[in-house]
């Protein structure tokens, strides 16, 4: 909240500082101009085309700088690309002066630790003599065997750092640590005796160096979230920006690999289970990832040793692991338990190099490519691949790895698998994602740069649904349900990822076809201080699980199992339980089937929900109350009021279906003097993207005034307004013809015609109310209101015309023009299009509705206008990279946010290719038109295929300062919101993004909400309802008086204010049952400004001495805010302690 | 506001530099805030109009939305009888404009402050307005007279902007029976100026300095561009590119320095993304 009111405050100076040329971010195009001259001293910010003198341009060219330039000619694209890289690089390298600090910690470490005294012998079990806390879960107590304490044989770097691949940030340094032999025995591998002595070791050296001055801080951590595997993380006493973390192994060799084998066991069921249950060993379930823990440890200088050999070979090895891992970190991927970190990647690395499917001359640019490209085409969890030249004779083949492993990626030695504690699912989602990575790579259209490296990919904006599992405890007995004891074993009591993959699994089932991709969280490295207790298996953050959905697939309420005679039936009734059934199917088949319930949309949308809660609580024992689907929260506040809940897709498709009638209908109409040539949709409902469609009415006519002669209704004074009715547009355009007058008043006298002729018409055939006026024809059908607006294709043309004084017929573009063409030409041509783009992604609209539902709320639906929210919408779902298209509305809700508040908007125009008519040279023609006159464009420049000069949507708002606080506002939305769906501990209501925080405006106008047409709209439902004349129940007819059309107090009110005082201050109402107008006073209008017959509307004149000067009535404007809005204004709450002149 | 009004005699009017008078005005008679009318004769250099006589037309500032013409009319009755009042968004000298349209075919006008020219029917109201005194504000709605504001005003637009599709089709009618004449007269008379350039029985042709009807030049403007370029591709036709050696080594150089400059600005554009950190990734 406090973040909140410093956003708020901020925006505050920046609405005040409107005058001022304080501004130091060069971000305001339009300021620059003016504060040009002061900044060119300073540093310079701003894109400006180059000048080069006429020397300079047509010196004559040496050979080697004619090279350059024919190469960077050719590789254009990819130069580009290449040079962005390298930047990027210099941004993650460390810097030489951290390497020089972390080489002098690291030798007063080394030199501390090889000074660690000896501490007499003890029994395992016996802790007394440890100041600090054992890193170990001991469970089950009993371990046999003695430790003492003796200095290690030998301390040496491993891991990135000595390779050179480490990246900032979260800079760690490993350092191996040898275990004196003396303090193992060889058969400590058995029952977690080896672990725990090298947890005991860990904690003894953290207990010396405690009593230290060169050490910082002190942390417990564990490898890749391994329990078996825990480290010590230091930190220097003054520097916190690196680590160093401690692991300790035994000597290479101390232990034979080939105990290590996948399927040989070395934790004994008795003694985990203290039960006396005599087993023989070979009947022992195997213990794969105990093994290759333990068999970890005793290969890492072998691992070092071969990639050093390997990347002295490549020279680009280091930077191209470095791109990899900037790669793998957006993704989320390089952290946690069974993640792909920065090991594997070098690894990769080397296999591809040693395999020679990459060449040692390879740049790092090349190296990412072709190990994306590998990625992509390579499926490890099913073909495992090896680093192991020669394995020896007792080396596991790639078929026991597969039996015991999802994924499999062997290490030089060919005895240990580098992924084994990685799911199916984590290694699908990297192919997944280097598959993205690579169709957009080569999309000259997409910035490949920023999507491939500089985008982060947070779960909850990248997967359509996530849900979690909150109480992890709960997995405890979930292992019990799938009977999972011995891999439980295997896991040494981690429960959490003992369920994970057989959960996953189970989901991957049941889902099927109806999703692309499972992923699921990677739970973090836990850290805890040297003295409190090792962290229990569930303290950790819940397990996340992100689906992709086949948005075609993903809502069909019916799931056709196999016919009821196939042997395949029983796994079906197996798999759904109780919710199996026999049906019989129109086709004549009878199968088992589950049909989950839905019938509108929205709920249609969270069958996977139920699937889930269904197949866990089955399955796997876990209740619904633990688990939280984050699938459809934001959804709740376009949620219309009717007893189905929905989210209005089938009221919009109600009222396209009406529509289409009526167009019928036109176009079957006889006996009108020119003939129809089109018929078309200009509303955004028309394209499914209103926030809150239309809903056929009845009306109550005893509510109303009637008027007699033209058979309407009218609002009565003392009643509370009645329901608004919204017009629906359609513009119908007219043949061509010679009888049409080349003027521009008669054209308008000749279209009034027309609507009239029209109204008749369809009166006489079809009985529908209609009202004629000069602009449109009011046509009252099926409880809805289509306003059909005739139009002439040549009268743009003949508004541009004119003649001047010496005859001369001239063509000057006017706004009058434009604005014509803008209603019926391009808003038709934007509703068709778009409407297309809803039918090939279903949730289109309701990603609109949400955007615009959230403009709104925040009272900037007037500067961001509805076709420019929907233009950025589709822009998402046309240019997803590096995501897939938006599958559910909330997803798309959250990348909008993220594009409104991150886009680059000085200095990038959006480039939204609608039906894919750009090419990639129009890309490059409007990326440098757009350069070449940035100053003179819009401030928000978005282009399409019909518009690539001009952003026609975008020009007359926003303005900077406006822009500049949506982004704010737009940032800390998204945080919240993103925050409060992934985790369950916060508040949960998503309406807190809906509400604008009020603090920043200087005047509220509070309103009667009895004269709020739209009240119900509102985000937080109001307390009481007043009736509107308007019943939903009941079919609405055609025909009888015409209702009370298009009245809408507050927007009247509005544009009375804008019009009066829109010279003094900017008004802000949210057009969805606000009941505040915001008002904000420009500072420029609070000048006091000379006498001037032209600037005297609403201000008073101060008269000192000779000098008349004048300022606003500020007194007399706020009465006026009250007396022009009487009846409908409740309050005017001027805070005047804001206010600065 | 409120020192300046203290500073002056009760019952004087207030007048500014400038020469403007000014009045207050006041919504109703229990409203406290004021607005300042800004009152002075008419008085231009040339008024060609015959609808603003100099010396009885009063010139008025800053007039609220909420005051109409015959609201307006009402307020300076008190001054002496009213000719006529004429309501602007700008001061600026009168227009005829257009033929005469109903109302239902005007676009909407602007609600915002205006400006008013009222022509008083003696010469004396207009100092009678100039002198009264600003301490007794004009009152807009009075009990007697009430002006309708906020709901019930848009009612009541709402009620008056319906018309019944006969009549509409009556104006439609007439103004195109207008249209239609002038058309016609038009008409005539280019066919009169058509015949004047014909020869006369005796052969001679009456030759006329006149900018109708003249059809040596091409008439629009799109159409004087099209020549230009048709003149302009004759040309360009005729010349011959890349021929001589020097034509060649003139691309070549040219090419030269589009590439150069095309570096220099990937150059820029790279620092300029380097000025604001966009390499840092995370």
């Amino acid at each position: 909240m406090k973040k909140k009111q410093a956003v708020a405050e901020d925006t505050e100076k920046m609405f005040a500082s409107d005058a001022s040329h304080e501004e130091e971010e060069g971000e305001a195009p339009v300021k620059a101009k003016r504060s040009r001259s002061e900044e060119a001293g300073g540093e310079e910010q701003v894109y400006r085309p180059v000048k080069l003198s006429r020397s300079d341009l047509y010196r004559p060219p040496t050979v080697e700088e004619l090279n350059q330039l024919k190469e960077a000619e050719s590789l254009f694209h990819c130069s580009l690309l290449k040079m962005q890289m390298e930047e990027l690089l210099k941004e993650v390298a460390l810097s030489d002066n951290r390497k020089r600090q972390i080489d002098s910690f690291i030798q007063t470490l080394t030199k501390l630790l090889q000074t660690v005294p000896d501490s007499p012998e003890v029994e395992v079990s016996d802790l007394s003599w440890l100041a600090v806390k054992v890193p170990f879960l001991l469970v089950p107590k009993t371990t046999k065997g003695k430790f003492h304490m003796a200095p290690p044989t030998s301390v040496d770097l491993i891991g990135s750092y000595p390779l050179g691949t480490c990246t900032k940030p979260r800079v760690v340094v490993d350092l191996a640590v040898t275990i004196p032999a003396n303090v193992l025995h060889p058969k400590d591998v058995l029952n977690q005796r080896y672990p725990r002595k090298r947890a005991l070791y860990l904690a003894g050296l953290a207990q010396y160096l405690a009593s230290s001055s060169d050490i910082g801080t002190m942390r417990y951590s564990c490898l890749n979230g391994n329990r078996l595997r825990p480290t010590l993380l230091l930190t220097p006493p003054d520097i916190s920006s690196f680590s160093v973390r401690i692991h300790a192994c035994p000597s290479p060799g101390f232990f034979k690999p080939s105990r290590f084998h996948p399927q040989r066991n070395n934790v004994r069921t008795e003694w985990y289970t203290g039960l006396q249950t005599p087993q023989s060993e070979s009947s022992e379930p195997p213990t794969p990832h105990y093994n290759s823990s333990v068999l970890g440890d005793l290969l890492p200088r072998a691992h070092q040793q071969f990639l050093s050999a390997v990347s002295t070979q490549c020279s680009a090895f280091a930077d191209g692991v470095a791109l990899l891992k900037v790669w793998l970190r957006q993704r989320g991927l390089d952290q946690g338990t069974g993640c792909f970190n920065g090991f594997l990647a070098s690894m990769l690395f080397a296999y591809l190099l040693t395999t020679h499917k990459v060449s040692n001359t390879m740049t790092a640019y090349q190296l990412l490519r072709n190990s994306l490209n590998f990625l992509a085409s390579t499926d490890i969890t099913v073909n495992g691949i090896s680093l192991s030249k020669d394995p020896d004779s007792t080396a596991p083949s790639l078929a026991d790895f597969h039996n015991a492993f999802q994924v499999v990626f062997v290490d030089p030695s060919g005895h240990l698998n580098m992924c084994a504690d990685m799911t199916a699912c984590t290694y699908k989602q990297l192919q997944h994602e280097a598959s993205v990575s690579m169709q957009f790579w080569d999309n000259p259209t997409v910035d490949g740069f920023h999507s491939l490296l500089m985008t982060s990919k947070p779960m909850i904006r990248t997967s359509d649904h996530v849900f979690q599992l909150c109480e992890l405890v709960k997995l405890q007995s979930s292992c019990k349900k799938l009977n999972l004891l011995s891999e439980l074993m295997d896991h040494s009591g981690n429960y959490v990822q003992t369920a994970l993959p057989f959960l996953l699994s189970l989901l991957q089932q049941g889902l099927g076809q109806r999703i692309l991709l499972l992923t699921h969280s990677l739970s973090p490295d836990p850290e805890w201080s040297v003295d409190s207790e090792a962290p229990k298996h569930k303290a950790q953050p819940p397990l996340s699980f992100g689906l992709l959905l086949r948005p075609e697939l993903a809502i069909s309420v019916l799931e056709r199992g196999p016919p009821a005679d196939s042997p395949k039936a029983a796994e079906f009734r197996r798999l759904w339980g109780s919710r199996s059934e026999l049906r019989r199917f129109q086709d004549g088949a009878i199968t088992e089937a589950v049909v989950w319930e839905g019938e509108s949309i929205c709920q249609k949308r969270l069958v996977p929900k139920q699937i889930i809660t269904h197949l866990l609580q089955l399955h796997a024992d876990i209740p619904p109350s633990s688990l939280r689907y984050v699938g459809a929260m934001v959804d709740d506040v376009i949620r219309t009021g009717s007893e189905v809940s929905s989210t209005g897709e089938e009221e919009s498709l109600q009222v396209v279906q009406s529509y289409d009638d009526l167009s019928r209908k036109l176009w079957r109409l006889e006996g009108l003097p020119l003939s129809i040539t089109a018929v078309q949709g200009a509303h955004p409902v028309l394209r499914y993207t209103q926030v809150f469609p239309p809903v056929p009415l009845k009306l109550d006519y005893s509510f109303f005034e009637r008027e007699k002669t033209s058979r309407s209704l009218i609002p009565k004074e003392d009643k509370p307004c009645p329901a608004y009715i919204t017009p629906i547009t359609v513009i119908c355009h007219m043949e061509g013809s010679g009888k049409w007058p080349h003027d521009r008043l008669a054209i308008r006298h000749i279209r009034t015609a027309f609507h009239i002729c029209l109204g008749e018409l369809l009166k006489k055939h079809h009985n529908y109310t209609c009202r004629p006026c000069p602009t449109h024809l009011d046509v009252w059908k099926d409880g809805l209101l289509f306003r059909i607006q005739v139009a002439y294709h040549r009268e743009p043309q003949v508004l541009r015309e004119s003649v001047n004084a010496e005859g001369l017929l001239v063509v000057r573009d006017n706004e009058e023009a434009q604005a014509l063409e803008m209603a019926t030409i391009h808003k038709p041509l934007l509703t068709s299009t778009l409407h297309g783009l809803q039918q090939e992604h279903p949730c289109f609209g309701a990603v609109c509705r949400l955007a615009k539902r959230w403009l709104g709320a925040q009272l900037f639906s007037d500067d961001i206008t509805e076709d420019t929210a929907d233009l950025l919408v589709a822009s998402l779902f046309l240019q997803p990279a590096p995501f897939t298209p938006p599958g559910s509305p909330q997803v798309g809700f959250l990348r909008f946010l993220h594009l409104l508040s991150s886009f680059d908007w000085r200095n990038n125009p959006l480039v939204v290719n609608l039906n894919n008519q750009l090419t990639a040279a129009d890309y490059i023609e409007i990326k440098n038109d757009f350069m070449a006159s940035r100053e003179s464009l819009p401030v928000m420049f978005i282009a399409t295929p019909k518009d690539k000069k001009v952003s026609m949507w975008t020009k007359r708002a926003p303005s900077v300062q406006l822009l500049h606080r949506v982004v704010m506002v737009a940032a800390e939305s998204l945080k919240v919101l993103e925050h409060q769906l992934m985790d369950a501990s916060q508040i949960q209501d998503v309406r807190v993004v809906m509400r604008p925080p009020l603090d920043v405006y200087d005047v509220l106008i509070h309103l009667n909400p009895k004269q709020v047409p739209l009240l119900s709209q509102a985000v937080d439902l109001p307390a009481l309802n007043f009736s509107r004349g308007a019943m939903t129940d009941g079919v609405s007819q055609s025909g009888g008086a015409l209702p009370v059309v298009d009245y809408n107090p507050v927007s009247l009110y509005l544009m009375e204010l804008r019009d009066a005082f829109g010279d003094f201050a900017l008004f802000f109402c949210d057009p969805y049952g606000g009941t505040v107008i915001a008002v904000l006073w420009k500072p420029k209008a609070f000048i006091s400004m000379p006498f001037k017959t032209s600037q005297v509307s609403a201000r008073s004149v101060e008269v000192t001495g000779e000098e008349a000067n004048t300022v606003p009535n500020v007194e007399a404007i706020l009465e006026d805010f009250r007396i022009m809005g009487q009846g409908l204004v409740k309050s005017v709450e001027a805070r005047t302690e804001r206010w600065s002149f | 506001m409120a020192p300046a009004r203290k500073k002056h005699g009760s019952s004087k009017p207030y007048i500014i530099p400038g020469g403007f008078t000014e009045l207050s005005l006041q919504f109703s008679s229990d409203s406290a805030a004021r607005h300042k009318l800004y009152v002075k004769e008419h008085r231009v250099r040339a008024e060609k109009s015959s609808r603003r006589p100099l010396d009885r037309t009063l010139f008025v500032l800053n007039i609220p939305p909420y005051c109409s013409k015959a609201v307006v009319r009402e307020l300076f009755s008190q001054f002496g009888g009213v000719q006529s009042v004429e309501l602007r968004e700008h001061p600026g000298s009168f227009q005829d404009s257009e033929p005469k349209l109903s109302k239902f075919f005007k676009p909407a006008e602007k609600q915002g402050f205006k400006v008013g020219y009222i022509v008083f029917q003696n010469s004396s109201s207009v100092t009678a307005a100039k002198s009264h005194s600003h301490n007794s504000p004009l009152v807009v709605s009075t009990e007697q007279r009430p002006v309708k504001t906020g709901v019930q005003k848009w009612i009541q637009q709402y009620k008056e902007s319906f018309i019944q599709p006969n009549k509409l089709q009556q104006i439609v009618d007439s103004f195109m029976a207008g249209y239609d004449k002038r058309k016609e007269e038009e008409a005539e008379r280019q066919r009169k100026e058509g015949e004047q350039q014909q020869e006369d029985e005796e052969g001679w042709v009456k030759v006329t300095r006149g900018h109708k009807g003249t059809k040596a030049r091409p008439h629009s403007e799109a159409a004087n561009r099209r020549t230009l370029q048709k003149e302009m591709k004759k040309k360009k036709r005729k010349e011959l590119m890349n021929f001589y050696t020097w034509q060649h080594r003139n691309t070549q150089k040219l090419h030269i320095a589009e590439l150069r400059k095309k570096f220099e600005e990937d150059k820029q554009r790279i620092a300029l993304l380097r000025a604001q950190r966009k390499f840092r990734p995370y």
